[in-house]
């Protein structure tokens, strides 16, 4: 039991392995196999039994045969009997006509098929009999078969098994198998009727050649039995004499006329019997299965091959069949694996029957919709994240703006009242532009101008360490670009280029239009870093280090600027120690209409 | 991956099926070929001048050469007996592509002798043979027991003449020296004689071969002599001879059986399917016992 529960098991898990094309073409062909076989096999029965039929009919119809030529036959004897008692016998009297010479003329005659006639009277003696006159001296007919059949029953004529004629004696000892028809006669001696008995002895091998000459198809054979069963004729009727082979003529002597199957000596074989009118002896036709057509291996292995060629047909077809079937499906699973595997722009496969495509529709509705799901979700992460980065940069570092206005308060005491003006003004105009009614994308001018405030603040904090150049291209000032992105780079030149600064301190920024692109460069000679700490600056894997400028890193510049305009665009940073660092701002060149549709997709 | 399995699987199944389709149409030709076995040459020597004495035994020859497919060469000698001429015979009969050999030894030790070489498969009617594949011959020594039984039934008094005329006859003398045995066994006094002494002085006569049984019969019914003759045969001349009462008793066996057992044995052989051959049966029969049923099978060939 569990032998079987286990072969379920891997029966079922093999079937969950196996792909939709394989478990069709092997469904399909077991099917088709399984009903090309039963359609075979009811065939070859079918076939099995015709044939039988076919063997029956034929064995039928070659015993009718054979039965009409030996009934004609033995007709023929029955006739030369009759002859014999009718014209000859009964027309003389012994007391003064001899027998001999009639039945002479009748036996010469019929010399071929007769080997002796004879007449007995009652008691054996011998009345007349040709070709041979006379009697052994030993021999007593009344003790035989023949002669005692004739005498028993009177009307009838009686056919002997073939023996070996032993009563006449032959100076030749010419010893001749013979089948002996005796009838009963009256004959008539001085006008007195008294029992007698004719004896024709007909030659073994008229029946013999009767018989010899039919044979059934295949190693099929036909022999004769009396009927309780004692051999007649047989083609090897002497091997069975010899004792060398058996032959089933007991049992086939109770069969009734038609056809039987029995088994004998281990082998089966059809048994067709035929009745001889008159003398109740039967043909016997044998046919050996082993000589059936069905039990040809010709005509079983042909029958063989067309069925595995059917089923090898089937299956090839099967194969096509499933394969064409089950084509689009793997089509459309190779396409979401694809999709599984992360690949970008994949396109879902549609095409086979209404079921099929419907599925393949579906998919492909439901990716569309996914993808439009996560680019809201990557879009509004992005929207959300640029806002955070956004705050942050608008956020005014509290020590910023104290020492701002710590430094105005220091001035406005020790009198330096237009000093203390200018750097009040220039932080209203650097809140001012910060604001910029709260748009993120500002013009270049405005950027520009916000640097020059907090340059100017920057300044008067240090005192004029270090100079500020910024300048732009002319025709460059219209564009437009994300607010507050430079200030953070001039932040970051102030507290790590110019700190060590002495007067000697130079901070260039300038803008420029490079193909579609606007580029902002802020240098300063401070003291500049080695160019892998450079390159790290940017990674957004490097932890987030809180400068102590106003708050806002380069780094959060760099992915606004990405986050807004995409990864072509951001900052390169440039620096070799002891000789300054260029940071590199990289925009699109966008004009008014541009800003302003870009200012209202991100309100929308 | 599992695309290509499942290929490979579909493909393995194809292949499998239609080279079983394929099979299935060469088999067919396959057995035609070997159901068509080439018929075996076999030679039949006699160890006498013709073959009258052997219709019997070659009918059953030819029957058994038709259902084992075998066609048969009948060669007697030119002299009877003639044992240098037979193993001559033999040996051409070899070399001339026979499959195998059915003799009736002149002389069984000589023949063994000369044929020791060779690997043709022999059979033996009559005399056993060393080496050889088979004898379909009756015991021989039952025989002579059984035929000296016979004569004692009737003896009363007197010399018993055993004509042992070829002594090289290796069957032949089983029988004698069995017979002999025997009738000493129960004091009958006996002589043998290489050549009948004619007329004999003995009252009683023993043959133990077919041709020296008939020939002294014969003889014995041309002088109309009186001994009782004892022999052996199932010839009709010999039957003939029986039921006229010129031999007193006789050993008979099937020669028809004989025949057949020897070519289906050697047929056998050729084979590879070789059996062992039982003795064939054999029945002592007087004249009176000659027309019963089982008798007339015996003597009678059922032919046309």
């Amino acid at each position: 039991m569990s032998f079987f529960r286990g072969l379920t098991a891997q029966w079922v898990e093999r079937y969950r392995k196996m792909s939709i094309q394989m478990v069709l073409s092997l469904s399909f062909t077991a099917v088709a196999a399984v009903g090309i076989l039963l359609m075979g096999v009811s065939l070859i029965w079918r076939f099995s039994t015709a044939s039988q039929q076919l063997v029956a009919e034929n064995s039928q119809r070659v015993l009718a045969q054979a039965n009409l030529n030996l009934d004609s036959y033995l007709r023929r004897m029955m006739r030369i009997a009759d002859t014999a008692y009718y014209r000859v016998i009964k027309n003389s009297d012994l007391a003064e006509d001899s027998l001999t010479g009639p039945l002479s003329l009748l036996y010469e005659a019929n010399r071929d098929d007769l080997v002796s006639l004879a007449v007995f009277d009652s008691q054996g003696a011998l009345v007349s009999a040709v070709p041979l006159s006379s009697l052994k001296p030993e021999v007593n007919l009344v003790k035989t078969d023949w002669f005692q059949a004739a005498s028993r029953s009177m009307e009838n004529l009686h056919f002997s098994t073939p023996h070996v004629q032993n009563i006449f004696a032959d100076p030749d000892y010419s010893y001749r198998w013979v089948v002996s028809l005796s009838h009963h006669v009256q004959l008539t001696r001085d006008g007195v009727t008294e029992s007698g008995v004719l004896l024709v002895d007909m030659s073994f091998s008229g029946i013999e050649q009767v018989c010899r000459d039919v044979s059934l198809a295949n190693g099929g054979y036909l022999y004769l039995i009396d009927k309780d069963g004692e051999l007649i004729y047989h083609p090897r009727q002497q091997l069975i004499y010899a004792g060398l082979l058996e032959e089933n003529n007991q049992a086939a002597a109770a069969y009734r006329d038609g056809s039987h199957v029995e088994e004998f000596q281990g082998q089966s074989r059809q048994v067709t019997v035929k009745t001889v009118g008159y003398t109740g002896w039967k043909l016997v036709g044998v046919a050996p299965a082993a000589s059936w057509p069905a039990s040809s291996p010709q005509p079983l292995l042909f029958g063989l091959s067309l069925l595995l060629f059917a089923i090898f047909l089937m299956a090839f077809l099967n194969f096509l069949i499933s394969a064409r079937i089950s084509d689009p499906i793997r089509r459309l699973e190779k396409s979401i694996k694809e999709l599984e595997s992360g690949q970008a722009d994949v396109e879902i496969a549609e095409g086979g029957c209404y079921e099929i495509q419907h599925l393949s529709r579906s998919v492909r509705s439901m990716v569309s919709t996914m993808r439009h799901l996560m680019d809201d979700i990557i879009q509004q992460e992005g929207q959300k994240r640029r806002s955070e980065l956004e705050v942050l940069q608008s956020q005014i570092n509290p020590h910023f703006l104290y020492n701002t206005l710590d430094s105005v308060i220091w001035m406005t005491e020790s009198g330096q009242q237009e000093e203390a003006i200018q750097m009040v003004t220039s932080l209203a105009r650097l809140f001012r532009i910060a604001l910029s009614r709260g748009k993120s994308v500002i013009p270049l001018c405005d950027e520009l101008e916000h640097a020059r405030h907090y340059m100017n603040i920057q300044q008067i904090r240090y005192k004029n360490k270090f100079s500020t150049q910024i300048q732009a291209q002319p025709g460059v000032e219209d564009l437009y670009t994300l607010k507050l992105i430079v200030q953070p780079l001039l932040e970051n030149a102030i507290y790590h280029g110019m700190a060590s600064a002495e007067d000697d301190g130079l901070i260039q920024v300038s803008a420029y239009r490079q193909g579609d692109d606007l580029i902002i460069d802020v240098e300063d000679n401070g003291l500049g870093m080695r160019p892998e700490v450079a390159a790290s600056l940017l990674d957004a894997d490097r932890p987030q280090v809180r400068t102590s400028g106003s708050g806002i890193g380069v780094r959060n510049v760099h992915q606004r600027i990405r986050l807004t305009f995409g990864t072509e665009y951001g900052l390169t940073i440039f620096s070799e120690p002891d000789e300054g660092t260029l940071v590199r701002i990289r925009l699109p060149a966008l004009t008014r209409e541009e800003a302003d549709r870009r200012q209202q997709g991100e309100v929308l | 991956m599992r695309e290509r399995k499942s290929t490979l699987i579909e493909i393995t199944l194809l292949g499998l099926l239609g080279g079983l389709a394929l099979l299935s149409l060469v088999g067919p030709q396959l057995f035609r070929d070997r159901a068509a076995p080439q018929l075996l040459s076999l030679s039949v020597l006699l160890r006498d001048t013709d073959s009258s004495g052997w219709t019997v035994a070659r009918q059953g020859m030819e029957q058994a050469a038709d259902e084992f497919g075998a066609e048969l060469r009948f060669l007697t000698l030119s002299t009877y007996g003639d044992s240098d001429e037979q193993t001559e015979l033999c040996l051409r009969e070899i070399d001339g592509g026979a499959r195998a050999l059915v003799v009736v030894p002149a002389d069984p030790s000589a023949l063994h002798t000369a044929l020791l070489p060779c690997k043709t498969p022999v059979v033996t009617l009559e005399s056993d043979m060393e080496g050889a594949d088979g004898t379909a011959a009756p015991d021989n020594i039952l025989l002579g027991q059984q035929l000296a039984q016979a004569l004692l039934e009737d003896w009363d008094g007197g010399t018993v003449l055993l004509l042992d005329i070829d002594p090289s006859c290796a069957g032949v003398a089983d029988r004698i020296q069995a017979a002999q045995a025997a009738l000493e066994e129960q004091g009958v006094p006996t002589r043998r004689a290489s050549s009948l002494d004619w007329p004999p002085q003995e009252r009683w006569v023993m043959a133990f071969d077919p041709l020296v049984t008939q020939q002294t019969a014969e003889q014995k019914e041309a002088g109309a002599l009186s001994f009782a003759l004892y022999g052996v045969g199932s010839s009709t001349t010999i039957t003939a001879l029986l039921e006229r009462g010129t031999i007193s008793a006789l050993a008979a066996w099937n020669d028809y059986a004989a025949g057949y057992l020897a070519v289906r044995q050697a047929v056998q052989a050729v084979r590879g399917e070789g059996q062992t051959l039982s003795p064939l049966t054999f029945s002592i029969l007087r004249g009176e016992d000659i027309y019963a049923p089982d008798n007339q099978k015996l003597l009678f060939p059922v032919t046309s």
